[in-house]
């Protein structure tokens, strides 16, 4: 019988098991599935970012379903590259993916909170008073101020309404202003680029107050000095993808897989491409495993290293051999071939100023700028011509400035780099690499190296000189024996001295070969590519004290190798600068431009080491970084002395800057009959006028409010936390050392010294957060804010080349508000109560001579001060520059949500190109509406919401509109005599709109703010519009400045690159006996890198994030060092020195090099941190044991590239030079009892810990 | 329909003007309706009289330090179910529907999951059903009141009330499982090192309940079937 009828013809019965056996059919409940279903079902999907300040700059999609976020992923959508170059995505990492789930966090900050003590004064106070007279009545009392600012960061807050926290800020801004004037009004703010509209909010309304915006790229030591100093630019790299294009990548002091997460598979592509990667860092690092070779350099010594493969590549690149790339390169696009003049100094030579063309009689034929015109030898002819391009040339005439191979008249010149088979002269340099220390070797050669050096002698009008070119400097400066002969010159790469691979392998402890083969395969590689060997450059290297020479050292050689400029070459400084790639047209927006100019800008290093006393606790002596081959001429006096000058040289910003309000001057002025300039000039003069520099601990030089948003100042970035405790805030602090005057060291020459140091400058800190961060809990008004799922705003980054939004997935959550709503409320709240002491003011602005500007051409030869009566104070010449601006306090608000008549009238610009902008002002009018109210703003373009803000923007920028974009190249031709418009003319009709960018993130339009171009041809590369358009850099000789000849620059012995060893802080001698518990102390080096759990996307309170680590605070040391405290992993230590102590656990491991540890930077205190020993107060945070210290060399001012501008150049707060005192805790104590019954109640704070 | 449900949420709001004011008004309709025991309904009269008595700046102050700034205090009561975890939000939408299909929406800047919120949502329901539902919070609700307890808190009466009022008694090891956070026993060095302690990581069938770490134990159990936390 057939089974035709029992087969199954169309089935196949499920069971059993399948696919040998890894299969097996169940009949289980399936409904665990729906948990997945559910997830992918929802109502919309937004697209947003994470912008704590990351430079990743990643699109999201953000999942919200009953209008709740559910989860986020990663967007797939950026527009494709070019054919074999990678896609940009997928871009994104944990940390962002973990983010959702602080929009309903616990730590989230809910609602306005006000601190109690200070909300029941103010209640208390306006029963019978108007705002203003309140505000006045609770800090005129100097214990109602006292009883709140000494509770900060003791918990003790309320709730409160929006209408009264507004009415509280706005009366405190009008009382300050109304009695020491709108500079005592403070902000910070870090890397707008994350999150414009934001930044821009608080910017606005503090810009149109006539407040203070502060820094942060200096302030947080991301701001490399050599950038500036070196090509007049903060700072422009290439993108992450031109990793792509290069075969030859240094990671120097750079954690790429780890920090970068997003952008690493570029550099991984590369490798599988060819690439071949050498990694420079101390400790065995994420990035390390990546490299075929790793060298493990002894921390901070990274310029020695630098030195000796410079020293290798000239050698062998440029002596031994010339490669013909090379020499061209260096030629025509540094300052090689420029003349110093050599003077006479201890029986010897030193450089110093760079010959400019009014030293010779006729000025060589130059009639404007001949001061700023340095010149060089024709090797044709043997003559001396001005090349074009210098600065002189860029400001008071048209067409000359370009790097054509041009002198000023038009003919041709090649530049002669040598001048070899001149006469020889002996030559001091100075060396550095015999200082001692404590924890770095040294070599003892002598402080000054004499070497011989071709030169020339020729007449100038004031007499004979002798000059060298910049090139036969710098070659004696590396050492490289051109048999000329000199002293403690090496013969061979493996004689010890400065500055061969021997000498470096006794620094660096990195063997010599090594050194000579990176060094020797990286040059041949950019020889036989063209420049494409590239050196990608972290914080690490940026935050010593002696920065510069690590960065210096760097850049010369990608510049002897021809690698800037070029694409897959050059510099790759990835750190937290973030570009702001709509520059321009955010400009206005933020600071208020379309309302008043000049708007006040401070560089914050200075003023935190003013404002939060550090000066009056500092060790180091100027003596102690001064060259041995120091001009003549008086180097007394201490940092903060060489900050004074530098201010009211006009070289950087102050704040405040006089002691009057600035508010009373203009009309002092014109009661006198006189301009204000020459009242503040006259003023300053005779006395009657003082700089607050000079007494900033007097009452009147306070900064009185302080307004911190999208940052944790306090928690993060606040180098010297325990003295930002003690004498900004005046609360509890764990400051363990003595100022200088309980010691009775020196103390200083311009400052005005008070025994009793105030504490609590500020009568009100409000902080702008989303989540309680360390910042919130010490100040007076936390203000919820919206998280980014919750606000329209515009994101750019240095890593690629798109712009893409923040969008309002769900609207804040509990009484949350974007920032710009936050600030619009004040601003409003502002505007009607200012009337009660407020009206149309006039205010007298002093602002430093800025970069980018005519006036940067200032002060072209010594250094002249005119308080010790060298020169007469000449406003924007000499001192500060003074504008009188005009405040319309009862409008503020008005003014703050409408663009101004300026852009029409003055128009825009940026980086010394300026345009007109009439078009695009009528296009807002239609675009985002006009103002109807009647009123002084009526008919002018509303910036209501924040959508309007971004299209300002949008509209505004070359980047994202092309019809500007092709006038600001037209704008830049006019200056270099060469076509560039054609860079933007394809893309003139395209103009990108917010609602362009939610769609998609877009590509950015090329523009001359930047140094790169972005096309189908090239990846973004810095420096390629120099090389390949032939426009300037914006240094004083056009040209990469590898020498610098400013007067501090060589007093400071930084001429030229040489090593460094770090400083010696002095922070712990005076405190390693202090409170012994019987456990080892061991001495470390405190590095402070980016870590892997927090930052740049999220944060460490960030629970997610923390139970992949340790759940707290964690300080990594090495085994060796571990067994010389007695420490075993997981312990609790205590990390501590003069400036305070923080407590963590220990990771003990083969990855830390010996002699140092280090603590992954912005960790929270806020988070399972118990308290300390030294102190009694609750563990500290990693800048607990920093204190910021200044370097005289980046307050210089006035001369072209070293001239000042916001986050461009000025002091920046190193802090890597620090050793702390490792010891375990022999007691861990949480301090969760109240603040009353703690055993340690002398201001132990209650901060929540282990919640 | 309990009024109880109603003055609990209300001990639990913000302090303000009104509260203090109501105070009485509470006292009297949690005592009418009996359903809280003599003792327990006692124990309500320290808070209810510091509400009367004391400044309310200073009430304020306690609150915002009890229930805004500690975490294991949280109001928030999937805080203390899903924490970290992405499941939050679809829990939250499923109250949120609850609430909805009793012809209830959220009319206040709050989540579904505030505490006061879902108490007065429980006031609206009979009472067999609001007593159901609320055991259902049981071991969250002892958790809090024996964090409340051990800092002397008179909040924690209001916690004891509610856990009285529960159809289900608190299940004693998920009452002990979220006692096992780092809020307990600050001076215990020896328990705060072993909370704190990594603990190797094990796959597998029985991971989840042998590992020490709650917060990992969460994140896994958000992968697992979703439990019915809410009755549809």
């Amino acid at each position: 019988m057939s089974h035709f009828i029992d087969r199954l013809t169309f089935f196949r019965r499920v069971e059993g098991e399948f696919a040998d056996g890894h299969g097996v059919t169940t009949n289980e409940d399936r409904r665990w599935e729906d948990g997945y279903r559910k997830r992918w079902q929802h109502d919309k999907i937004v697209r947003s970012t994470h912008g704590a300040n990351c430079t990743g700059s990643c699109s999201w999609k953000i999942y919200v379903k009953g209008g709740i976020v559910t989860w986020e992923t990663q967007q797939t959508d950026y527009p494709r590259t070019r054919p074999e170059l990678p896609n940009h995505e997928p871009r994104g990492c944990s940390r962002g993916a973990s983010y959702s789930w602080y929009l309903y966090s616990g730590n989230r900050v809910k609602h306005p909170l006000v601190r109690a003590h200070l909300v029941r004064l103010w209640r208390e106070a306006r029963k019978s008073k108007k705002p203003v007279a309140a505000w006045a009545s609770i800090v005129e009392d100097a214990a109602k101020r006292k009883s709140y600012t000494t509770k900060r960061g003791l918990g003790g807050f309320v709730r409160a309404s929006w209408d009264e926290v507004t009415e509280i800020i706005a009366a405190a801004n009008a009382y300050t202003a109304k009695t020491y004037g709108p500079d005592r009004v403070t902000g910070f703010s870090p890397i707008p680029a994350m999150s414009m509209v934001s930044y821009a909010a608080g910017a606005r309304y503090l810009s149109l107050l006539g407040g203070v915006c502060m820094s942060f790229y200096d302030w947080y030591c991301d701001l490399p000095p050599a950038s500036p100093m070196t090509w007049g630019e903060q700072t422009d790299v290439p993108e992450s993808a031109d990793w792509y294009n290069s075969s030859f990548i240094i990671l120097w002091g750079s954690n790429v897989p780890q920090t970068r997460t997003p952008d690493a598979h570029f550099y991984t592509e590369a490798r599988y491409r060819g690439a071949k990667s050498v990694v420079i860092c101390p400790d065995y690092s994420e990035a390390s495993k990546f490299a075929d070779l790793w060298l493990s350099v002894k921390q901070g010594t990274d310029s020695a290293l630098a030195m000796a493969m410079g020293h290798v590549i000239l050698k062998e690149f440029h002596v031994d051999r010339q490669v013909p790339y090379f020499v061209d390169y260096i030629r025509r696009y540094s300052d090689m071939p420029m003349l110093v003049r050599l003077v006479a100094k201890d029986g010897y030579l030193i450089p110093e100023r760079f010959v400019r063309a009014s030293d010779f009689a006729g000025a060589l034929g130059e009639t404007n700028n001949p001061d700023w015109k340095p010149v060089a030898f024709d090797e044709a002819s043997g003559d001396v011509v001005v090349p074009r391009g210098s600065v002189g040339f860029r400001w008071g005439e048209k067409g000359k400035w370009n790097l054509e191979e041009k002198e000023s008249t038009g003919n041709e010149a090649t530049l002669q780099l040598s001048l070899a088979g001149g006469e020889l002269v002996d030559i001091g340099f100075p060396y550095f690499g015999n200082v001692e220390h404590d924890h770095f070797t040294g070599t003892d050669h002598p402080s000054v190296l004499t070497r011989k050096v071709p030169t020339r002698r020729m007449r100038l009008k004031d007499g004979e000189a002798v000059v060298a070119t910049v090139y036969d400097l710098f070659l004696a400066n590396y050492g490289v024996d051109r048999g000329f002969g000199g002293e403690h010159l090496p013969r061979s790469y493996d004689e010890v001295a400065p500055y061969s691979p021997a000498w470096a392998e006794a620094i660096t402890g990195v063997k010599r070969d090594q050194i000579v083969a990176v060094a020797r395969e990286f040059a041949r590689n950019a020889e036989k590519t063209g420049g494409r060997s590239m050196i990608i450059i972290g914080a690490a290297m940026n935050h010593w004290y002696h920065m510069d020479m690590n960065y210096r050292g760097v850049i010369n050689m990608l510049v002897m190798c021809g690698c800037v400029g070029q694409s897959g070459g050059g510099w790759s400084h990835y750190v937290g600068q973030e570009k702001l790639r709509p520059q321009t047209g955010w400009l206005p927006l933020a600071f208020g431009l379309d309302w008043s100019r000049p708007p006040r800008q401070q560089n914050s290093t200075s003023f935190f080491y003013a404002h939060s006393d550090q000066w009056r606790y500092e060790s180091l002596d100027v003596s102690e970084i001064l060259s041995p081959t120091a001009p003549e001429g008086s180097w007394s006096g201490s940092l903060i002395d060489y900050n004074v000058r530098a201010e009211r040289m006009g070289w950087l910003p102050s704040a405040p800057q006089l002691e009057t309000n600035p508010l009373t001057i203009a009309a002092a002025a014109e009661a006198k009959g006189q301009d204000a300039k020459d009242y503040v000039a006259e003023g300053l003069k005779s006395g009657a006028l003082k700089l607050s520099c000079n007494d900033p601990d007097a009452p009147q030089n306070w900064p009185r409010n302080l307004f911190v948003w999208r940052s944790n100042l306090l928690g993060s970035s606040g180098k010297g936390h325990e003295y930002f405790l003690k004498h900004l805030l005046g609360t509890s602090h764990g400051v363990l050392g003595k100022d200088l005057g309980e010691d009775g060291r020196q103390k200083s020459e311009e400052v005005v010294w008070h025994d009793e140091a105030p504490q609590g400058k500020l009568d009100l800190l409000v902080t702008l957060d989303f989540r309680m961060s360390t910042t919130c809990v010490y100040s007076d008004i936390v203000l919820p804010t919206a998280t980014w799922y919750e606000k329209n705003d515009l994101n750019t980054s240095d890593m690629h080349p798109f712009i893409h939004p923040l969008t309002a997935a769900v609207d804040p959550v509990w009484e949350a508000r974007s920032d710009w709503e936050i600030y619009k409320a004040i601003a409003r709240k502002f505007s009607e109560i200012a009337p009660e002491v407020l009206g149309v003011e006039k205010d007298v602005v002093m602002t430093p001579i800025l970069h980018d500007t005519p006036a940067e051409i200032a002060q072209a030869f010594e250094v002249e001060d005119w308080a010790r009566g060298d020169v007469d104070p000449i406003p924007g010449k000499t001192m500060p520059q003074v504008t009188v601006v005009e405040r319309d306090y009862p409008n503020l608000y008005k003014r703050f949500t409408s663009l101004g008549p300026l852009m029409a009238k003055i128009g825009n610009g940026g980086k010394g190109i300026a345009w007109n902008t009439e078009d695009e002002v009528d296009l807002l009018k239609r675009l985002n509406g006009v103002v109807t109210d009647d009123g002084p703003t009526q008919g002018l373009a509303r910036i209501d919401s924040d959508v309007d803000a971004t299209e300002v923007i949008l509209s505004l920028a070359p980047e994202t509109n092309g019809e500007v974009a092709v006038k600001a190249w037209e704008a830049l031709s006019s200056a270099t005599g060469r076509d560039h418009a054609h860079l933007a003319l394809p893309k003139e009709d395209e103009k990108i709109r917010f609602r362009d960018v939610v769609a998609q993130p877009r590509k950015i339009i090329s523009s001359p703010t930047w140094s790169g171009l972005e096309s189908e041809k090239v990846c973004y590369n810095a420096g390629y519009t120099n090389v390949h358009e032939l426009i300037p850099w914006r240094t004083l000789t056009g040209r990469q400045q590898l020498y610098q000849d400013h007067m501090w620059m060589r007093a400071f012995g930084e001429g030229f690159c040489v090593y460094r060893p770090p400083i010696d802080t002095k922070t712990v001698k005076p405190v390693i006996d202090r409170e012994p518990n019987g456990n080892k102390p061991v001495v470390l080096n405190f590095i402070t890198p980016h870590q892997k759990w927090g930052i740049h996307s999220t944060y460490t309170d960030n629970l997610l994030m923390l139970t992949l680590s340790r759940g707290g605070p964690i300080v990594w040391i090495s085994e060796a060092d571990a067994a010389k405290g007695g420490i075993v992993d997981n312990d609790w230590i205590e990390a501590f020195n003069a400036n305070g102590a923080l407590v963590a656990r220990a990771v003990v491991s083969q990855r830390v090099k010996e002699g140092m540890c280090m603590m992954y930077h912005a960790q929270e205190k806020i988070a399972n941190v118990p308290g300390s020993e030294q102190t009694g107060q609750r563990g500290g945070i990693h800048n607990s044991v920093t204190r910021t210290v200044l370097k005289p060399t980046h307050m210089i001012g006035g001369y072209v590239h070293q001239s000042y501008g916001f986050n461009y150049y000025g002091t920046v707060g190193s802090n890597r030079d620090e050793f702390v005192i490792v010891r375990k805790v022999a007691k861990v104590d949480w301090l969760d009892e109240p603040v009353e019954q703690s055993s340690t109640s002398d201001g132990a704070s209650n901060l929540e810990a282990a919640e | 329909m309990a009024k109880t449900f109603k003055a609990l949420s209300a001990l639990l709001s913000y302090p303000d003007e009104a509260l203090k004011a109501a105070a009485e008004d509470l006292r009297a309709a949690v005592r009418q309706e009996g359903l809280v025991s003599g003792a327990s309904c006692a124990a309500l009269d320290p808070l209810l009289a510091d509400l009367e008595g004391e400044d309310l700046i200073s009430l304020q102050e306690r609150y915002v330090d009890l229930f805004d700034r500690t975490r294991s205090l949280s109001l928030h009561l999937f805080e203390h179910v899903h924490g970290e975890s992405r499941d939050r939000g679809q829990a939250m939408i499923d109250l949120a529907t609850l609430y909805e299909t009793h012809g209830l929406v959220v009319d206040a800047t709050e989540l579904p999951d505030y505490l006061p919120l879902f108490l007065e949502f429980l006031s609206t329901r009979p009472l067999g059903e609001a007593c159901e539902l609320l055991g259902q919070t049981a071991h969250i609700l002892a958790a809090i009141s024996d964090r409340l307890a051990k800092r002397q808190s008179p909040y924690a009466a209001v916690f004891d009330a509610l856990v009285v009022l529960s159809a289900i008694k608190p299940d004693r090891e998920q009452v002990a499982a979220l006692l096992d956070q780092p809020d307990a026993a600050p001076d215990d060095f020896a328990a705060l090192d072993a909370a704190w302690e990594d603990e190797p990581v094990t796959f597998g069938p029985g991971a989840d309940s042998g590992c020490k770490d709650n917060l990992i134990a969460r994140l896994r159990a958000a992968r697992r079937p979703t439990p019915t936390a809410m009755p549809e």
